[in-house]
């Protein structure tokens, strides 16, 4: 988390992530793409395969580009679908090396 | 016709058999019925066509098909799951293959966009079946507490799409016992290249639970079409034996287990599924299957080709032609010898009898010769329900029964329209689009229902959809617009929907260019009761509406009731007729101005004196002085017809009046009877409708006057 500014951009995850919110979420992470950034999943009620599969491609995407991708305040529902799906939460995230 | 000119027409004529297997085939297996030999077949048909493509120097059709057939052969070799969205190529690459061969037969052109993006699929999905096992062969766990089952799932996008939920799904699983789930998203593109709605991830669950593999193929049941699904045992039934393990008993006697036969098991698996170890060894694995099958191909085709011969239409055309005639002469000969006063006893007579059945067996095969199943319409449906549901964005699945009945050629090739249009009007005006089917409950999928049956000597067709059924309050607005009924007219359900039979009735309020140009269904009808048939709809609203045709079975012969109206010989259809009665004078009452009905049974029927209706008199027959005849009409219509005399009944060769002089309203056809004289076909629902109109209705009849 160090080496995320405070005032860094968030991304505030929708309480449903099922198929219908998959375009939507993807469009969000494109337009945010190429800096730091905090993902909030604190309201996620649901998560199903095609936003978990954004979600991945994003987390690749930042490794990628070099650049943070953090998961805040996750919520319990949130966590017990990763764990159901057979993601582990920090597989989601990715820290910069200090040194770059 | 020089001869390489005939071995191509033969080969087109080949190819349109390939086709319709292909695509009958393909059906099978989207319906998820498919054997083993389905795909076999359908993968010979692409090969058939191809082979004779290149023979005929046909370089588009060769280079499709053969692209189309190396993905097919990975469908059987079980490297390629033939899920929805393959499924949906394949038979896209159908009706593509379809047009590459018509554009060859007519030296014509095809849209060389669409198989080139077709070909581009191809290649995108045949890459993926070539890519290394999704799923690493797992290793065997020594001993476990419990059976361990490996599950390895990998959902197509159809799965999400039809809203279905992975997460779902492993809960499900987990009820079963305890899940360890590992995800595998190797396939899973760069975020830019992402398909947000797209399917990319493998789950691969370990589920630890004493249960059948049936119950955990349960969990997957209504997913099972649209996701990859591998379930293997990781823990043998008995984990102390192993393939190679040898016990011997005190007397010397031992046992060694093999490792189960691999092939078997593939053989008897009903779907053809991608097993992990199919991943692997692709080219020997075909390689071993590939000489075998195509020698049962050949002697398949082989034993095809002797079975059955090709005959020009023209000549089974003579035959029957002949064959009507022999039924006149024959009817000629009986008449004669009756005149002879030769008695019923005699050898002569006898003998004619006997003549008289060999005569009725002569026609009946001739005309099985030309009967054929309806599946060759039936066949060219499913492409037509496809791109009519693209072209209106709706989702229609058709569902056909009874291809196998057969009706005479003749009829088939006239009822194509006619079914062509109703199919186009069901999905274009009878089906929902998805979010309202979703909206009232249904689901986005419509259903129409082709369906042919034989009943009473007719084919009956029906036509059904799932859909909105029929808008009744706008049906009779629009015929009020039209002018089609009166404004005060009180009509009963089934006549508004009938009203849509009217000439110049459209209900769609904007004329697409798939139905509605405001001829639909009056043409469909003029169609259907030029060959002698009958349409009717029923409507539910909101459950659908159902088309019904029936038509008869063939156009050549008809089974009638001789009878005589004032000194003309008619024949009145056998099918038509419900009973025969002597009416009373009693039972007859005079209905307002010329229309008489008698009690039957504690009803009334109309009745409806032949003689008078036909004009060949202007008085009315005495009822007590005629014989009736109750007859069935169009939609169950019923009416009492008043003859002089019933002759009998007989088999008559229909005679085309309308081909031969021109059409005359109230009658169907003509026929020639024993003693040389022409004799009338009654059209009993022209007949019965006039009746019916006049009596209750003027209303209507002078709209269809119109």
């Amino acid at each position: 988390m160090e080496n995320i500014q405070p005032g860094a951009a968030t991304l505030a995850l929708p309480p449903i992530l099922d198929l219908t919110a998959a375009a939507a979420l993807l469009e969000e992470f494109l337009t945010q793409r190429g800096q730091p950034l905090r993902v909030n999943a604190g309201d996620v009620q649901r998560l199903g395969g095609q936003c978990l599969q954004v979600l991945l491609a994003a987390r690749a995407a930042w490794a990628a580009d070099e650049q943070a991708l953090h998961l805040d305040d996750c919520s319990e529902e949130f966590l017990a679908a990763l764990d159901l799906l057979g993601v582990a939460s920090k597989k989601l995230t990715y820290c910069k090396e200090m040194s770059s | 016709m020089d001869p390489m000119a005939a071995i191509r027409e033969t080969f087109f004529q080949e190819c349109e058999e390939q086709l319709a297997e292909l695509e009958a085939g393909l059906i099978l297996m989207e319906s998820g019925t498919a054997e083993a030999e389905t795909v076999n077949a359908v993968f010979r048909a692409v090969h058939s066509i191809k082979g004779g493509a290149g023979i005929f120097a046909l370089d588009a059709l060769v280079r499709f098909a053969h692209v189309f057939e190396t993905a097919l052969d990975q469908v059987r070799s079980g490297t390629l799951a033939a899920g929805a969205a393959v499924l949906n190529l394949l038979l896209r690459a159908a009706d593509v293959l379809a047009d590459l061969v018509r554009a060859a037969r007519e030296n014509g052109t095809v849209d060389e966009a669409r198989t080139a993006a077709l070909v581009v699929e191809f290649t995108q999905i045949s890459n993926l079946g070539h890519e290394p096992p999704l799923t690493p062969k797992p290793a065997p766990k020594a001993l476990a507490p419990a059976p361990a089952w490996l599950i390895s799932f990998t959902p197509a996008s159809a799965l999400y799409a039809k809203a279905n939920e992975t997460a779902l799904l492993l809960r499900e699983l987990r009820r079963l016992g305890p899940i360890e789930v590992a995800l595998d998203a190797t396939h899973l593109p760069e975020l830019s290249e992402l398909d947000p709605e797209g399917a990319y991830l493998t789950w691969n669950i370990t589920l630890e639970a004493d249960c059948t593999e049936q119950a955990i193929r349960n969990v997957f049941e209504f997913v099972e079409d649209d996701c990859q699904l591998n379930i293997t045992c990781a823990t043998p039934a008995e984990p102390a034996l192993k393939p190679g393990d040898v016990i011997t008993g005190d007397n010397g006697f031992s046992f060694e287990f093999f490792p189960p036969p691999v092939f078997d098991d593939e053989e008897a698996s009903a779907a053809p599924k991608a097993e992990p170890e199919h991943h692997e060894p692709p080219p020997a694995l075909t390689a071993k299957q590939n000489p075998v099958e195509a020698m049962a191909a050949k002697a398949e085709s082989a034993a095809a080709v002797s079975a059955t011969i090709r005959v020009d239409l023209d000549r089974v055309d003579r035959m029957i032609d002949l064959v009507g005639e022999l039924v006149i002469n024959e009817a000629m000969l009986s008449q004669r010898v009756l005149e002879a006063g030769i008695a019923r006893a005699s050898g002569v007579a006898m003998a004619l009898e006997e003549l008289e059945h060999l005569t009725r067996e002569i026609q009946d095969s001739v005309m099985a010769i030309r009967a054929q199943p309806v599946r060759s319409v039936f066949q060219r449906m499913p492409r037509l329900v496809r791109e009519v549901a693209a072209q209106t964005g709706k989702q229609a699945r058709l569902v056909t029964e009874g291809e196998g009945t057969e009706v005479d050629k003749t009829v088939i090739e006239r009822i194509a329209d006619p079914l062509t249009h109703m199919i186009r009007n069901a999905i274009d005006h009878g089906l929902e689009s998805p979010e309202k089917r979703l909206a009232a409950g249904k689901p986005a999928e419509g259903i129409v229902r082709l369906s042919a049956l034989h009943r009473s000597g007719r084919i009956v067709l029906e036509v059904a959809d799932d859909g909105a059924g029929i808008n009744r309050a706008r049906v009779k607005e629009k015929a009020l617009e039209n002018g089609l009924i009166a404004p005060d007219a009180a009509l009963t359900d089934d006549e508004i929907d009938n009203l849509i039979f009217l000439p110049g009735f459209s209900t769609a309020s904007t004329v697409s260019d798939i139905s509605g140009r405001g001829v639909g269904m009056d043409v469909v009808r003029q169609s259907v009761v030029a060959l002698g048939g009958r349409i009717s709809i029923s409507s539910r609203p909101g459950l659908g509406s159902t088309f019904t045709l029936s038509l008869p079975l063939t156009l050549a012969v008809l089974d009638g009731m001789v009878v005589s109206a004032r000194g003309h010989t008619l024949i009145i259809p056998l099918g038509a007729i419900v009973e025969t009665l002597k009416p009373k004078a009693a039972d007859v009452f005079p209905l307002d101005g010329e229309i008489n009905v008698i009690r039957l049974r504690g009803g009334y029927v109309p009745m409806v004196d032949v003689a008078a209706s036909l004009g060949y008199c202007d008085e009315f027959v005495e009822p007590d002085q005629s014989v009736a005849l109750l007859v069935e009409g169009e939609g169950g219509v019923r009416a009492v017809l008043l003859v002089d005399a019933i002759h009998g009944q007989r088999q008559v060769v229909i005679k085309s009046l309308e081909a031969n002089y021109r059409a005359v309203p109230g009658i169907a056809a003509a026929t020639v009877m024993g003693d040389g004289r022409v004799a009338l076909i009654l059209d009993v629902d022209a007949v019965v409708k006039t009746t019916r109109s006049e009596l209750s209705r003027p209303e209507l009849s002078l709209a269809e006057a119109r």
